[in-house]
């Protein structure tokens, strides 16, 4: 059990700079999840708090405890990689009873340990094999195993589902989610996978280009994104981003955006003042698009835009329909009984009560409202 | 008959003449050697063209004098000495290096990395006469262990090469997670690289072992007292003593073979695995 706290670290590696000033904390218990696109730093800032990185700049606290000096053994924390990394040449008992023998525990505790994680995990049937005769799946259990035996005061994910097909990477993330609230040791988890993220993260740390963008709980994420890249990276199917511009007619403000133009409920009008006149991006989730007349609440005295229906994709649940509004290509997600083909025309409501205002990249990207 | 047939056929006959060939190639030198160290020495004088061997006059006795009257005795357990901790040292030496060029980052360490086998660019004929002037004048020359030392930079280059490159296919978040697992630097090498080398340890011991055992040159410039004579010295020294008899110059050549060929006999399957390991992703 510990807290982890990171003052402004920073990571170079000869000219790159990898991960910039990053500020997090980290409480007891918590489980966090680092997500970002491939090379965003999320790996890099993990490493360090194991060790297996030196810190170029800042400090790494672990349990108050100041460790960037110490090497990741005295750590007191357990990893999962990506690749299981199992030692090849040992049983499944010796794997997870290898971080114990080496920190002396007695023989006899060992084996129990081992034996009460083994059947935790469901594995107690695998101890005496080698991990090339053991599944995808069951490395991953054994590899979890190995890093709850230890009772670590921190877990560090790296990435660890991602090499797992996609039925058993959900059952593993509930799975993952369970240990972690009957062992209710801190967790800190790497992904690039923004549903994993969701899905298990009490908090989410957005990293990108070495920055931290927005850390927050999962639905502050999705509903409050502070930037576009925010906007983009939670969500799936993602947010409709386009460009567009706020003008003032007849004491309305309007939206108006490559080729067509409606206006704003009055509700917005006061945040957006400042913003009147300017190049920005608007976001709306592709849910909050539907069809004129198929919700009332929404569609009752909202003007409805003419779309063109692209390509239809049956999801089950819903539909996602790719159209044409104006000149800008959207997404949205529809009932499963909306009946469209491509090349239709159709009458969308777009409930801007939940859309986004964003400066554009220029200006930073940050959200208006 | 299809033209697929044909080509298989052709390939099998090819096949053969060119095994035939090359086994006809070494084996039969070996052969002649092993028959004429135990055939009685009147044999060899009054029939030299003779291939066959008669079982009944089989004598051992070459081998014998070769051993207790010729020094041989010395000679491999000289052989031996210089060869195993030429391999201790090498295997050793190419371990620490190997793991540090390819896991550690240090400065200089590509160009470490990359220069490995730079040495090669000296043939051990260049380097020879440069090497007895150095050592006479330090009056360290003939020392079987300044042989050790010449053996080891002969040696170490090809094996931290090898063992690079095999250790460049380890996955290192293994190692990593040793690390967390609670073990040192030098742990994980003992603790998992190592054991799960063993393959190319295995091929890097052989080689280096069979390059000190085989090596000559360095040898018979180098070494002037007979009683530190290595086996391939005093092989020469046998051959141009005044008495030459063929039969113990092959008795003690066949004693000069035979180790290596046992040794590569038993881990031929592991050399050429070790080999070949690392090349996968080298």
């Amino acid at each position: 059990m510990a807290n982890v706290r990171l003052k402004r670290i920073t990571k170079k590696f000869d000219q790159t700079v990898a991960v910039r000033n990053v500020n997090l904390e980290i409480f007891d218990q918590e489980f966090v999840v680092l997500v970002g696109p491939s090379g965003c730093g999320k790996t890099t800032t993990l490493r360090m708090i194991a060790g297996l990185e030196t810190i170029s700049e800042g400090e790494i606290y672990i349990n108050d405890r100041l460790v960037n000096q110490l090497p990741p053994r005295d750590r007191n924390i357990a990893m999962v990689f990506q690749s299981y990394a199992l030692y090849p040449h040992m049983k499944v008992f010796d794997n997870m009873a290898f971080g114990l023998k080496m920190r002396k525990v007695p023989k006899k505790e060992i084996k129990k340990r081992v034996q009460k994680t083994a059947e935790i995990l469901g594995i107690e049937d695998l101890l005496e094999r080698k991990p090339k005769q053991l599944s995808g799946g069951q490395k991953q259990r054994v590899a979890l195993g190995r890093a709850i035996v230890r009772d670590p005061e921190v877990f560090l994910f790296d990435e660890p589902l991602s090499n797992l097909d996609a039925k058993f990477r959900a059952q593993m993330r509930t799975e993952i989610k369970k240990i972690h609230d009957s062992l209710k040791t801190t967790v800190i988890y790497v992904t690039h996978d923004q549903v994993e993220a969701m899905t298990m993260g009490d908090r989410i740390v957005i990293m990108k280009e070495g920055l931290i963008q927005q850390v927050g709980r999962p639905l502050v994420l999705y509903n409050t994104p502070v930037n576009l890249f925010v906007a983009g990276f939670i969500g799936s199917p993602a947010m409709n981003l386009i460009p567009c511009r706020l003008f003032e007619e007849s004491s309305r403000f309007h939206l108006g955006m490559g080729g067509f133009q409606i206006p704003l409920p009055d509700s917005m009008a006061h945040d957006l003042t400042s913003a009147k006149g300017k190049d920005l991006i608007f976001g709306i989730r592709p849910e909050h698009i539907c069809e004129k007349g198929a919700d009332y609440h929404h569609s009752l005295d909202k003007p409805a835009v003419r779309a063109e229906v692209n390509a239809v994709e049956p999801l089950g649940r819903e539909i996602s329909l790719n159209v044409n509004i104006g000149e800008n290509s959207m997404t949205a997600l529809l009932s499963a009984d909306t009946e469209v083909r491509p090349h239709q025309n159709i009458d969308l409501i777009l409930n801007l009560e939940k859309a986004h205002f964003f400066r554009n990249v220029e200006e930073g990207g940050e959200a208006i409202i | 008959m299809t033209r697929e047939h044909l080509e298989n056929h052709i390939f099998r006959i090819l096949r053969f003449l060119g095994m035939a060939f090359f086994i006809l190639m070494v084996a039969f030198p070996f052969y002649w050697m092993v028959v004429s160290s135990i055939k009685p020495l009147e044999e060899i004088f009054s029939n030299p063209g003779n291939l066959g061997l008669d079982l009944r006059g089989i004598s051992f006795d070459a081998y014998r004098e070769v051993l207790f009257e010729h020094g041989f005795i010395t000679y491999i357990s000289n052989s031996v000495y210089v060869s195993f901790i030429t391999v201790l040292f090498s295997v050793t030496l190419a371990t620490l290096g190997g793991y540090a060029v390819t896991r550690l980052r240090f400065g200089g360490q590509k160009l470490m990395s990359t220069s490995i086998l730079l040495v090669y660019m000296f043939p051990a004929i260049v380097l020879v006469i440069p090497l007895y002037v150095i050592f006479s004048r330090l009056g360290l020359r003939d020392s079987i262990h300044v042989l050790i030392l010449v053996y080891l930079a002969q040696t170490l280059p090809v094996a931290l090469y090898m063992l690079r490159t095999y250790f460049q296919t380890l996955p290192s978040e293994m190692e990593d997670a040793g690390l967390i697992d609670g073990c040192s630097r030098f742990g994980v090498i003992l603790r998992i690289v190592i054991p799960l080398s063993s393959p190319a340890l295995a091929s890097v011991a052989l080689y280096t072992f069979m390059i000190a055992w085989n090596e000559f040159l360095f040898a018979f410039m180098f070494l002037d007292s007979p009683e530190k004579f290595t086996l391939t010295r005093g092989l020469v020294q046998l051959e141009g003593s005044v008495h030459l008899s063929k039969q113990l110059v092959m008795a003690a050549s066949v004693m000069v073979t035979l180790p290596i060929l046992i040794l590569f006999l038993v881990f031929e399957r592991r050399l050429v695995g070790g080999l070949t390991a690392g090349a996968m992703k080298g």
